[in-house]
């Protein structure tokens, strides 16, 4: 290995270097939770409810228990044991640890089985029995305004976010939670308007299948207890679980190595309560894996229906605007309220619209939870408003592009909160990809039975606001230095991109940067690794760690009267007569944000934008109904890339992956809330067979000012515009116009022929 | 209390055989709950679904059934425990190419590797791929029983959804494809998830001089052939995870009439 | 009812105690804590657990662990120094979380050894049934076609 410590001139941000843990990840050594086994350490297999809403009558582990091998069944009653009030959740207290007294989903965990070996653990779940009494079950998420079925009897907001405050104690509803925005008065400005329309979409519900799925394992002491975890959020796990057992913070430790993926399935708490309760009742370190198929059971991605309708001039100006968006979060919360209205504060796309008005309703159904996925409800509603855009444009006979221009939001320009526009480079973006499609030349349509269309659409985001990362920075006496931070890498690269961070202020290669992974114990606090903050949060939390740790040695220097560019190691040799001591900087980042009011206006929405855009060719096949993407075009504003590569394949994996949700992934529900479903080889992932025959990357010139060395998150931004990309090529190519995903040959074929 | 020796061997879910003979193998089937084990990859998703619990798996891999040659009339002579590997890389099949062209898409290289032949015959799940072509290419098993030998055509292999005619203790040992000659031939599978799906439908075609087989699989039940192209209409084909039946009735229609002109054109 | 079996394992002769039920990609993870062959689908399809049985690529989670008597079976921890490949997925980042990653290296060298010089179909085509939810796929082409140079140059 490498080891430079030398100083360099050499600029650190903006060099495609290769990911830190590279040698780790190609031969098999890089450490996940997967992996993790401790002496003496039991497996806990999952008893899953088979109905979608019931009460418990029964619940008989007596043969499980009997079984050669089992070393303990556990249930809610044991963990109320323990936890009098097992209910855990980041907006919602809604989710118990096990079921108690209720199931409220098809696949719910209502009991635990122990053993060491885990085929002896999974074996006695097959020997449980339940009985329920079952209840009306809702699953529409439109239905479940009205539906008589309840899902949770009284709503138990968790007390973090202000906006969930007025929900506590409401009983008899569905709703958790419904964000309005009102500007301007869109009622009557669509009164006024000459041309108005309006069009329903839906999405489904999708999964993210991390390839490494869900796994936590705990081992405790009476009065400590660790957990490893593949969690994007190990400072909420440390938290959440202290709070649950009403320990202080400092006696829970919680621990994540590299990640097997994330997409945001990892997040909050998923098995961290269980595997912490089961160790703290055994006594023993505890392991709950699940396997692929189990994690359809955990949590999902929002199906979701939104009804949007514009008011438009006759030659192409958008001027009212009036959206209602339906999420299905299924039976507990997760972080559905947040996608709720982070997202929803956004959909009326990225649009320059005076009269606004916005509702967007989290509602509780029977289904497997749902959470944030790899864009936290963007790109559900960037499919609907940018087809919808589309078919404005049509119906005028303007050309689709030509009325985004007319339509954009421009720099400084107020967006639907009131929030102006900043460093969000809307036009440069959407102005790459027409250019990339070539938009001004004439287009092939095809002929016979393969047609040939294209389309684009353009999407953005508000960063999630209100929310704090720390980091510290250690310089060690040889010169090199070390990254401590709770930012987790799942496979977006964070660790290179705050080591090139730490490395550019330090003016030190990055290969001589490490970064030491979460472990609460060591580790700063971080509100998690999700919606593409942390390159930002984190990344602007290393960048004055590091700031800090440079300012201390310049002190020392001063202070032992050495010229300022004196390296590192020999400052410390001069301080303390050989080879010893260190300097620690640290960083606190939290952006400037103000709460919205109550009709959703505020000054200061979110700390950046991000812009994604995607164009699209493709052909159908119109006996079939199958479409085969030929060109797949990216384009981003992801400010300044720290790591050009990187950003590269954050923008070809996210729009793959969206790809996938757009052509044909989907969990399919029996009329009982079964899914039917739930493995690889019936819930197909693209493979790469499916890939596009060509894939354009680009991010655009760009800079975000508050950004870590210019740069903003990327995680997300080429999910946006796939789906309707594909949708508004399609209509392109048969004249047919799909609103519900996905969009796979037969939902196309049948839209052909309807 | 409990004892971890015990705690961590408690299970014995089945037990392996390996017998060296067919005769051997013969010997062991049977009884409830015994199954034959070729490459295992069918048998071991069944017993991870559940579906199956055998007590104890006959291991075919030591009965030396796996050469692959051409026999005097010019037909292919497949051992049953030749991999799909093996078979799609030999130099015969330039012979029936057609078997190689399907055998490239047929699940993946890690499968092939293991799978063999006698277990995709046997295993009667009709989303398999060579099983239809195979039938409408005329093939036929030979299958060991206590009693001896008998031949079968391999399309006479299929009863239902995942049953077949081979009693508990018989056993495919190998496959006979007859000469091409002047045949022609294509096999089209569709898939209307990701492309690596299992398919939504399989259609075989084979033309000789003015008759044409036809044999669909996987939109129905097992693979069924097909008397004439118009009797496309009257199959019965039921929804499933891959497609109302509404709509692979139509994949049918032009799969079908695409697998008939890709026959057509064929070099073989 | 575990019996013990002796295979070859990254060239050293070892011994294990294993149920006839158990798998190869069980049996690797706890009785030698190989971890680079990993269980992920457990159905065939995502190829994270692909080990090599005397040389050729197989499924270790549909692959019974009491098959592999006697035979070399082969991990991506076995070599010392990287090969062309893995330095070909470095190179061109073809990898994201990793953790489809090792499948993905010993899948490539099996088609490198028989297509040297691969199309892009071949390897889309040999490749196919190995996942990558981070969807690397474009850097895998591209990694793929730098390891056949690489392995030509030398
Ligand atoms: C990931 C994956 C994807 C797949 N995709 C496809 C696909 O796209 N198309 C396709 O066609 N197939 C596909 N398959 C199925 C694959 O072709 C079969 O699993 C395989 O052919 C079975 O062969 P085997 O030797 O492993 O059979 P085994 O699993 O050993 O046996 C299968 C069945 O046959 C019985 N049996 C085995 N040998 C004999 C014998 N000689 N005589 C009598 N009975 C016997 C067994 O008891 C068992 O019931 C896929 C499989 C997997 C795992
Ligand atoms: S885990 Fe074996 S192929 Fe997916
Ligand atoms: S790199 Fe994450 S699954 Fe392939």
């Amino acid at each position: 290995m490498k080891r430079a410590t030398q100083a360099t001139e050499t600029p650190q941000v903006g060099r495609s270097v290769p990911r830190l843990e590279s040698w780790l990840k190609v031969t098999g050594r890089a450490e996940y939770v997967h992996n993790l086994r401790l002496p003496g350490m039991l497996y806990g297999k999952i008893f899953r409810s088979s109905v979608a809403h019931g009460r418990i009558k029964r619940i008989d582990v007596s043969a499980a228990r009997a079984l050669a091998g089992v070393h303990s069944v556990v249930t809610a009653a044991e963990v109320k044991t323990l936890v009098p009030e097992p209910y855990y959740g980041p907006a919602f207290h809604d989710q118990p640890v096990l079921a108690v007294d209720k199931v409220r989903y098809v696949g719910e965990p209502v009991a635990v089985v122990l053993a060491s070996d885990p085929h002896v653990a999974e074996e006695a779940v097959h020997l449980i029995s339940a009985e329920y009494e079952e209840l009306p079950a809702v699953y529409d998420e439109v239905e479940a305004m009205t539906s008589k079925a309840i899902v949770h009897e009284t709503l138990k907001p968790a007390g973090t976010f202000p906006d969930l405050k007025h929900l506590k104690g409401r009983s008899n509803t569905n709703v958790a939670l419904d964000f309005r925005l009102r500007r301007g008065d869109a009622a009557k400005a669509m009164k006024g308007a000459e041309r108005v329309f309006e069009h329903r979409f839906r999405t489904q519900q999708v999964m993210h299948t991390p390839l490494e799925p869900l796994v936590s394992v705990a081992e405790s002491t009476d009065s400590s207890l660790t957990i490893h975890t593949a969690s994007q959020s190990p400072s909420f796990v440390r938290i959440e679980i202290a709070r649950l057992l009403g320990w202080p913070e400092n006696r829970v430790r919680v621990r994540v190595p590299f990640l097997g993926g994330g997409f945001g399935a990892k997040l909050y708490i998923k098995l961290e309560a269980l595997v912490a309760v089961l160790s703290l009742l055994v006594h023993r370190p505890v392991k709950v894996s699940l396997t692929m198929e189990e994690q359809f059971f955990t949590i999902t991605k929002h199906a979701s229906t939104f009804r949007i309708k514009s008011g438009v001039t006759r030659d192409g100006r958008i001027v009212a605007r009036d959206c209602e968006v339906w999420w299905n979060g299924g039976a507990y919360a997760d972080i559905g309220p947040r996608v709720t209205q982070k997202s929803g504060f956004t959909a009326p796309g990225p649009y320059d619209i005076q009269d606004v008005s916005i509702d967007s309703y989290a509602l509780y159904t029977n289904l497997p939870p749902a959470g944030a996925l790899r864009g936290f409800g963007i790109p559900q509603l960037v499919w609907a408003y940018e087809s919808h855009t589309d078919m404005i444009a049509r119906e005028l006979g303007i050309d689709p592009v030509e009325f985004r221009r007319k339509n954009l939001l421009r720099e400084g320009r107020p967006q639907a909160t009131g929030t102006r526009m900043k460093d969000a480079a809307l036009e440069k973006v959407l102005e790459r990809t027409a250019a990339l499609l070539e938009w001004e030349k004439p287009f092939d349509h095809g002929s016979g039975t393969v047609r040939r269309g294209r389309g684009l659409a353009i999407g953005f985001k508000a960063c999630i606001a209100n929310t704090t990362s720390l980091a510290a920075v250690s310089v060690n006496a040889d010169g090199s230095c070390t990254v401590y931070t709770s930012c987790v890498d799942m496979g977006q690269g964070s660790d290179t991109a705050m080591a090139q961070i730490a490395a550019e202020v330090l003016r030190m290669p990055t290969e001589s940067v490490t970064v030491v992974h979460s472990d609460t114990d060591v580790t700063p606090f971080d509100m998690a690794t999700l919606g593409s903050r942390s390159l930002f949060h984190s990344g602007n939390a290393v960048k004055l760690a590091a700031e800090d740790a440079v300012r201390k040695l310049n002190e020392l220097r001063a202070e032992l009267k050495l010229a300022a560019d004196t390296p590192i190691a020999d400052v410390f040799r001069k301080k303390y007569g050989m080879r010893a001591g260190s300097v620690m900087g640290g960083g606190n980042f939290i952006p400037p944000y103000t709460p919205p009011d109550e009709n959703g206006q505020t000054e200061n929405a979110t700390p950046f934008w991000m812009v994604g855009a995607t164009g699209v060719e493709l052909e159908v096949d119109t006996e079939t109904g199958r479409v085969r993407i030929t060109r797949l075009i990216n384009v981003a504003d992801v400010g300044t890339p720290i790591n050009p590569r990187i950003v590269e394949t954050q923008l070809s994996g996210g729009a793959i992956m969206q790809l996938g949700f757009t052509l044909f992934e989907k969990m399919l529900f029996d009329a009982e809330g079964q899914l039917r479903n739930a493995s690889l080889a019936e819930y197909k992932i693209p493979g790469l067979l499916d890939l596009p025959a060509e894939i354009v990357n680009e991010a655009v010139v760009a800079e975000q000012r508050s950004g870590p060395f210019g740069a903003k998150g990327v995680g997300e931004t080429a999910t946006f515009g796939v789906s309707p990309a594909v949708a508004n090529a399609i209509h392109d190519a048969i004249g047919v116009r799909l609103t519900e995903l996905p969009l796979n040959p037969e939902a196309v074929f049948q839209a052909m022929h309807k | 209390m409990l004892k971890i020796g015990e705690e961590e061997r408690g299970l014995s879910p089945f037990e392996l055989a390996e017998p060296r003979s067919l005769r051997e193998a013969l010997a062991l089937l049977g009884a409830d709950g015994v199954r034959p084990l070729s490459g295992g990859t069918a048998l071991m998703l069944m017993m991870k679904a559940g579906v199956l619990r055998p007590t104890r798996l006959v291991n075919l891999r030591r009965l030396g059934i796996d050469q692959i040659e051409r026999g005097n009339g010019g037909e292919l002579r497949v051992g049953a425990m030749t991999t799909l590997r093996a078979l799609e890389k030999s130099p015969l099949l330039k012979e029936w190419p057609v078997i190689a062209r399907t055998l490239r898409t047929l699940s993946n290289v890690r499968v092939r590797n293991v799978a063999t032949v006698g277990g995709h015959l046997a295993h009667g799940d009709p989303h398999m791929d060579l099983p239809p072509l195979l039938s409408a290419l005329g093939a036929t098993v030979t299958i060991a029983g206590p009693k001896g030998e008998r031949t079968t055509p391999v399309e006479a292999l299929y009863a239902g959804y995942l049953e077949t005619t081979l009693a508990r203790n018989e056993l495919i040992t190998q496959l006979l494809v007859p000469a091409m000659g002047a045949r022609r031939a294509a096999y089209l599978k569709c898939t209307t998830r990701s492309a690596d799906d299992w398919p939504a439908l399989g259609v075989a075609v084979v033309l000789d001089g003015r008759k044409t087989s036809i044999v669909v699989s996987a939109a129905t039940d097992r693979p069924t052939r097909l008397a004439s192209v118009e009797a496309a209409e009257g199959l019965r084909i039921e929804s499933d995870l891959h497609g109302s039946a509404q709509y692979k009735k139509q994949l049918l229609r032009v799969y079908l009439a695409r697998a008939i002109h890709e026959a057509r054109h064929a070099s073989h | 009812m575990r019996r013990a079996i002796q295979f070859r394992l990254n060239g050293a002769s070892v011994e294990a105690q294993v149920a006839p039920h158990e798998t190869l990609v069980e049996v690797l993870r706890e009785e030698f804590g190989l971890f680079g062959a990993r269980e992920s689908c457990g159905q065939g399809l995502c190829g994270c657990c692909t080990v090599l049985v005397d040389g050729t690529a197989v499924s270790g989670c549909l692959y019974l662990a009491a098959l592999a008597e006697g035979a070399h079976v082969q991990t991506v921890e076995g070599a010392a120094e990287l090969d062309a490949v893995q330095e070909a997925f470095i190179e061109r980042a073809a990898f994201q979380c990793g953790f489809c990653t090792p499948g993905f290296v010993l899948m490539t060298r099996q088609l490198l050894d028989e297509h040297p010089d691969p199309s892009e179909d071949e390897i889309r085509h040999y490749l196919s049934g190995n996942l990558c939810r981070c969807a690397a796929y474009p850097e895998i082409i591209e990694a793929v076609k730098l390891a056949a140079r690489k392995r030509r140059q030398s």
